[in-house]
């Protein structure tokens, strides 16, 4: 039985705001005269999110979902929630389905916790008696004794988020959507809805999981879809699909990798999530090459430098969960006023098989980041070049010999 | 629509209480606030109206202020409703594009709220009534019967105007005023019989024009509706009603995207 089929489903969006729309306020059959009469005006600024997207998703499965911004992830979770609907195509579910869009799910600002819970319940199609009865396992959950009657306009976000996702784990829902939501709150509350998900999945539940953390969806779920430009790219076992996927981020460069050469020199300020840093010296470009035998990486670092003297490169990594792991940190190098390149050469790579995202920096001598990049591109290890990467341990490869009862090296 | 909106009547009963519990919070006189407007509408009607213009209600044994008030009861709940109604679902951003629930859930919720109210000023009303009067006519027993067209009518407009307004956020703009003409045009604070014979027919078409008249002819007077005065507000009422369902229908599976 499938929980979930799409039969080639595509969603199709306007772009952009502004004056009132027309085109979308038409009832049928208008719409369809006006289609018809000046097709040319009816698909301008238009894209699809979705494109002709055909899935089924057997009943007690979870599946991650991974994409760059803008594939499509979320879309593809509003269309199965019936939140929105498809532009053309077949969707069916089957089951009682709970979608935690972003942690508000639609919480009201103005009505308490309890009253919120009410709400979403009714709105799930459980009744006041059988909801009094769960509120009390969504306060248990959420921790929250004391806020549950107050208007969570007057509760702090991690409450929020707190009693958003008890919300949800009172719902008993057959068919879970969740959008990215265990990055946000502490991390010990995170660890708990994980755990929750987990138990959940293992309880028969089917499972849609769209996330950026790559280390999280590879934990939760066993078959992966990859979807690019509304697309499904890759559909199959989780391992294999972050794989690929981990290879594609690794072959793209970032419109701004490309272009930074040519852009003014100005030794700015950059303040984002990817790249930040007080200015003064400036990555100009990074080139990072091929794994050698398995064992050396070179990366190349283009600067140029105005206002520090001496400076101190790092090249790092950040693993597919988002955490650093570690960095190679270069002595001070003398670069006052000069454009040049130095080069990073990692010898033995000691990472384990697994998907990373190189970290550039430039620090002056007094310990200030003049400019941190976190690259738009992944640099996929794979040890034995098959594609199966390790469960568990991490990703750090300590460098051991192995050694059986009779003395001997195993593999020397 | 009509009938996915019917499987969720529950949930029209939980947009209710949210509603009245949020309407009244954070307020320090609470629940007068549903009799307030009625009789400060009341008094000003009176006074400007009656005493400074001179209105007359065209029947001497009728005082001012009761012809006045069996008009502004009927009233107040088609404009209160209206007015909140159309905005409703543009409103509800956060739960249109994260939850999935039959849309019109939000507007008539909202009418459900106005009934609530209606029912606390036809309370206030027949105090009123008891109060000033002699007796109350059994005619009245014909208000649940108009009651339920203009009911049919609000569920209609508002049904429609918070359609469109998901579109046009013009409609929620124009609503004030257009309540405003409408209060004038309509014969609320004025006896229908000082409206002059060649504007007559005009006014005859204006379906809140039959509702009110009807309410005073059960309510005062104690005749029966005439069936050629409420005609309009029946009709009116229909195809407010169908053609708001209709339109809401057709397109609120759109207002996740466009809201």
């Amino acid at each position: 039985m499938d929980a979930i089929t799409l039969e080639s489903v595509t969603k199709t969006y306007r772009v952009g705001v502004g004056r009132a729309r027309v085109r979308e306020m038409l009832p049928p059959p208008f719409d369809r005269v006006v289609r018809w009469a000046a097709p040319g005006w009816w698909a301008r600024d238009t894209f699809n999110a979705l494109d002709a997207v055909s899935l089924s998703i057997p009943d007690g499965s979870s599946i991650g979902i991974v994409g760059h911004n803008g594939a499509g992830k979320t879309t593809m979770l509003k269309v199965i929630a019936g939140v929105t609907s498809s532009t053309s195509g077949h969707v069916k579910v089957h089951g009682r389905v709970a979608a935690l869009i972003d942690v508000v799910v639609g919480l009201h600002p103005d009505l308490t916790g309890r009253e919120n819970i009410y709400l979403l319940g009714a709105m799930h199609g459980l009744g006041r008696k059988s909801m009094r009865e769960r509120i009390d396992r969504v306060v248990e959950f959420a921790e929250i004794d004391d806020l549950i009657d107050t208007p969570l306009k007057r509760c702090s976000a991690g409450m929020i988020t707190r009693i958003g996702f008890g919300a949800i784990t009172a719902l008993d829902a057959d068919v879970l959507l969740v959008d990215e939501v265990l990055s946000v709150g502490d991390a010990a509350f995170q660890r708990k809805c994980a755990t929750w998900l987990e138990d959940y999945r293992d309880g028969g539940g089917t499972l849609l999981f769209v996330s950026h953390n790559l280390g999280l969806v590879r934990s939760m779920t066993n078959r992966a879809i990859w979807l690019d430009h509304g697309k499904v790219v890759s559909d199959g076992d989780t391992n294999s699909v972050l794989m690929e996927y981990g290879r594609a981020m690794e072959r793209r460069q970032a419109p701004e990798e490309v272009h930074a050469k040519g852009q003014v020199r100005k030794l700015m300020r950059a303040r984002g999530m990817n790249r930040w840093g007080m200015g003064g010296a400036r990555v100009e470009e990074v080139h990072v090459g091929e794994i050698l035998d398995g064992l050396a990486l070179d990366v190349r670092i283009a600067f140029e430098a105005s206002e520090v003297d001496r400076a101190v490169f790092c090249v790092g990594f950040i693993d597919e969960s988002g955490t650093e792991i570690g960095a190679a940190a270069s002595p001070e190098v003398d670069v006052r006023n000069t454009t040049g390149e130095v080069t990073c050469r990692i010898r033995p790579l000691p990472l384990r098989s697994g998907i990373y995202f190189p970290v550039v920096a430039i620090l002056s001598d007094d310990g200030m980041v003049r400019d941190r990049w976190q690259l738009d591109r992944a640099l996929v290890v794979d040890r034995n070049g098959d594609g199966v990467l390790p469960d568990g341990f991490g990703p750090i490869d300590l460098p051991a010999a192995w050694i059986t009862e009779g003395g001997a090296e195993v593999g020397a | 629509m009509i009938a996915q909106t019917w499987r969720s009547r529950p949930l029209v009963l939980s947009f209710v209480r949210r509603q009245y519990q949020l309407r009244y919070r954070q307020s320090l006189a609470g629940f007068f606030w549903a009799i307030v407007p009625p009789i400060a509408s009341l008094l000003v009607a009176t006074l400007v109206f009656h005493e400074v213009i001179g209105v007359q209600t065209g029947d001497p044994n009728v005082p001012y202020p009761l012809f006045v008030l069996a008009g502004l009861v009927p009233w107040s709940f088609f404009t209160s409703s209206v007015t909140a109604g159309v905005g409703s679902v543009a409103s509800s951003q956060t739960m249109v594009t994260r939850l999935a629930f039959p849309r019109a859930i939000i507007p008539l919720s909202v009418v459900g709220t106005g009934l609530i109210d209606l029912g606390i000023t036809v309370l206030v009303f027949i105090g009123f009534l008891i109060v000033t009067t002699t007796g109350v006519p059994i005619t009245v027993l014909w208000t649940p019967v108009l009651l339920a067209i203009e009911i049919v009518f609000v569920t209609g407009v508002v049904l429609f105007g918070s359609a469109l307004n998901v579109f046009a956020r013009d409609i929620r703009l124009a609503i004030p005023l257009i309540m405003q003409l409408w209060l004038f045009l309509t014969p609320v604070m004025y006896p229908l019989s000082s409206v002059p014979d060649n504007l007559l027919p005009f006014f005859l078409a204006n379906p809140m024009t039959g509702l009110i008249e009807s309410f005073r002819e059960v309510i005062i007077a104690g005749n029966a509706p005439d069936i050629t005065v409420l005609m309009p507000a029946i009709i009116g009422a229909v195809l407010a009603f169908a053609l708001g369902t209709w339109y809401f229908g057709v397109t609120e599976s759109r207002f996740a995207d466009v809201i």
